[in-house]
């Protein structure tokens, strides 16, 4: 069986921001670490287990970027991926969330897998599009933020997720896409011979421009036009010393003043 | 103008992201023809409900291939009604049906938006909600909206038509079926849809001691929420984990107890309107972004709150 785990790399979660002049994004300079998006991270451990249950499995990893994936691929490739398929091209992984969709389809479509993965929401972009968007293009079925596998097999999957509280279980027959929520699974850390020997291991790096000018398939109806930081919290009330005291004046303000209860 | 809002229901009843979708599409164009979509089953009683808030039509597509939720069903049945907006509330259907939805119409996308600039501008947060971000659309457009955020609508009694959507049989799919829902524990308050939240970490210093907070939350009628630090130990479940890989809440009252305020716990509840920590140590980040705080200890701090809330509320 085939499985591709979609891979994005993001800045590390730590990463503190400036902004741009213009105001139109964030800088992204050196200074940032990159690294793949955590839900993605769950979408390769899970993949990695489904090959050490399935025997013949064969797993690759799909990024489309801008030039700053090198590390985080070659660190998937140790956890235990086969092989990557980077699209290095900054112009197509500029496009809105449905040209990105568009893009990574193509390259599916080639590829072919029984099972795609993707994260519930990449870190940065936030978009929560790309997973459910490509199951619609490529028709397959869907299940997204998935946190639990009960069973799976070469034909089918048993999965559950949380829905506001309840928990949905749902089967789904192959070819699927799932897309992977948090508590899925641990995502291991890539052991030092595995780190060697992942250097030797394919990855097939190509930039589709050609394909976009031919095409078109990168969309630009959404434009980011600002960014900015969110409003400080101003001057908050810190009560110190006397917790008889702090605990009077926190009910006081929070029933008489903000009236919560 | 017109602009479709997915109704999402569940047991007979509108679930409250929904309102607030509501409410977008009235911020998008206030003077827009408003045209509700709803599907499943036992919907009579929110035919009902629903003459409060300015609606023109009503979709309803009841029974059959709508009985149970199915992503690529529901986000066909909604795209069979034309406009130009199209408003899904951002749960966890909404986020499988407004992707599919954009792709099935080629449109634009806004995703988790946050606010309404004006009827192309959106603003939704990235980053980890370190970071917002103005987006502007053109064309058609799919919106789907953070719950939580925007306030319900105004209440005006108004008159709607009904109309029926035919289910279609041929799209029955049997290569995905919900096959079981595993209910929420009753009287459990849902973090997303929570007024208060009530979080510990790992100041709370280990499961025998979270009846604490759970009595607190249980006194202001609020949900019990957690660090990673406190799910990654097992002692709650990851469906309380609020933050960046975890849940986005926007509450009227957060209250953080034993919580240091990593980065990655601010990106799930910065948003929130009321801020109060708990927390011994006086340089504690959560401490920068709250409205009120307490530097104590919380296994003091907490019992007398409680008892001082309990004398409020009885007076
Ligand atoms: C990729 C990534 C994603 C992450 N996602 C999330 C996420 O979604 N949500 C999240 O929460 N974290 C997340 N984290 C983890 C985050 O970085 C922190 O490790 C975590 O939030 C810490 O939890 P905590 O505040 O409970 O514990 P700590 O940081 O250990 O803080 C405990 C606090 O309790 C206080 N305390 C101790 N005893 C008492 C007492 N008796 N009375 C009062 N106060 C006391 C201490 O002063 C301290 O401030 C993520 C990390 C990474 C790398
Ligand atoms: N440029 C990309 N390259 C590879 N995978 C991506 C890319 N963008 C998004 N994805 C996948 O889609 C998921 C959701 O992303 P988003 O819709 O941007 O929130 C991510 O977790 C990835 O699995």
């Amino acid at each position: 069986m085939k499985i591709v785990v979609l891979l994005k790399a993001v800045p590390d979660t730590e990463t503190r921001f400036k902004i741009r002049e213009d105001e139109t994004d964030v800088v992204y300079d050196d200074s940032i670490e990159w690294i793949a998006s955590p839900y993605d991270e769950y979408g390769l451990e899970a993949g990695i287990q489904f090959k050490e249950k399935l025997d013949g499995t064969e797993l690759t990893i799909l990024t489309l970027g801008k030039g700053n994936e090198s590390q985080v691929i070659r660190k998937a490739l140790a956890m235990g991926a086969d092989k990557a398929s980077l699209i290095n091209n900054e112009d197509l992984a500029s496009s809105d969330p449905l040209g990105v969709a568009k893009v990574l389809a193509k390259e599916l479509e080639e590829l072919k897998p029984d099972l795609i993965i993707a994260g519930r929401l990449a870190t940065d972009s936030s978009d929560s599009f790309v997973g459910p968007a490509l199951a619609e293009i490529m028709k397959y079925s869907l299940v997204s933020e998935v946190s639990t596998i009960e069973n799976f097999d070469e034909s089918h999957l048993v999965v559950l997720r949380d829905a506001t509280g309840r928990k949905e279980k749902f089967e789904v027959k192959l070819p699927a896409l799932i897309t992977t929520d948090k508590g899925l699974n641990e995502p291991r850390y890539p052991k030092l011979p595995d780190i060697m020997k992942a250097k030797r291991k394919p990855l097939d790096e190509k930039d589709l421009a050609e394909l976009s000018a031919i095409s078109g398939v990168a969309n630009r109806k959404v434009k980011q036009v600002k960014v900015a930081f969110p409003p400080k919290k101003q001057g908050g009330e810190i009560f110190t010393g006397d917790l008889d005291e702090a605990v009077d004046k926190l009910v006081k303000a929070l029933h008489d003043k903000e009236k919560v209860f | 103008m017109k602009i479709v809002i997915f109704l999402e229901s569940y047991n007979g009843k509108l679930v409250k992201a929904a309102k607030e979708a509501i409410s977008v599409a009235d911020k998008i164009d206030s003077g827009a023809e408003k045209i509700g979509v709803l599907l499943g089953t036992d919907l009579d009683s929110i035919a009902n409900d629903l003459k409060n808030y300015g609606l023109k039509e009503v979709y309803k597509g009841e029974g059959g291939e709508y009985a149970t939720y199915h992503s690529s069903i529901y986000a066909k049945a909604i795209k069979s009604v034309d406009a130009d907006y199209y408003v899904i509330p951002g749960t966890v259907w909404g986020r499988e049906i407004g992707p599919r939805l954009t792709v099935m119409l080629d449109s634009s996308f806004a995703g988790d938006v946050t606010e309404v600039l004006d009827s192309t501008k959106f603003v939704r947060s990235i980053h980890g909600n370190k970071v917002l971000s103005t987006v502007e659309v053109s064309g058609q457009t799919v919106v789907t909206v953070r719950p939580g955020v925007f306030d319900l609508p105004s209440e005006t009694p108004s008159e709607y038509e009904l109309k029926t959507l035919e289910g279609h049989k041929e799209d029955h799919d049997e290569n995905v079926s919900l096959v079981e829902v595993l209910a929420a524990e009753s009287g459990k308050i849902e973090l997303t849809e929570a007024d208060i939240i009530v979080s510990g970490g790992r100041g709370v210093k280990g499961p025998e001691n979270f009846h604490l907070i759970e009595e607190l939350a249980g006194l202001l009628g609020a949900a019990v929420g957690a660090s990673r630090a406190v799910v990654d130990a097992g002692w709650r479940p990851h469906s309380e984990q609020v933050g960046q890989t975890g849940k986005f809440v926007s509450p009227k009252l957060y209250m953080a107890v034993g919580i240091s305020g990593a980065i990655q716990h601010l990106a799930g509840m910065s948003t929130s309107d009321i801020i109060v920590a708990i927390n011994k140590d006086e340089e504690a980040p959560i401490f920068k972004v709250s409205d009120y705080g307490i530097v104590g200890d919380l296994f003091v701090v907490v019992p007398k709150l409680m008892e001082k809330i309990k004398e409020v509320k009885n007076q």
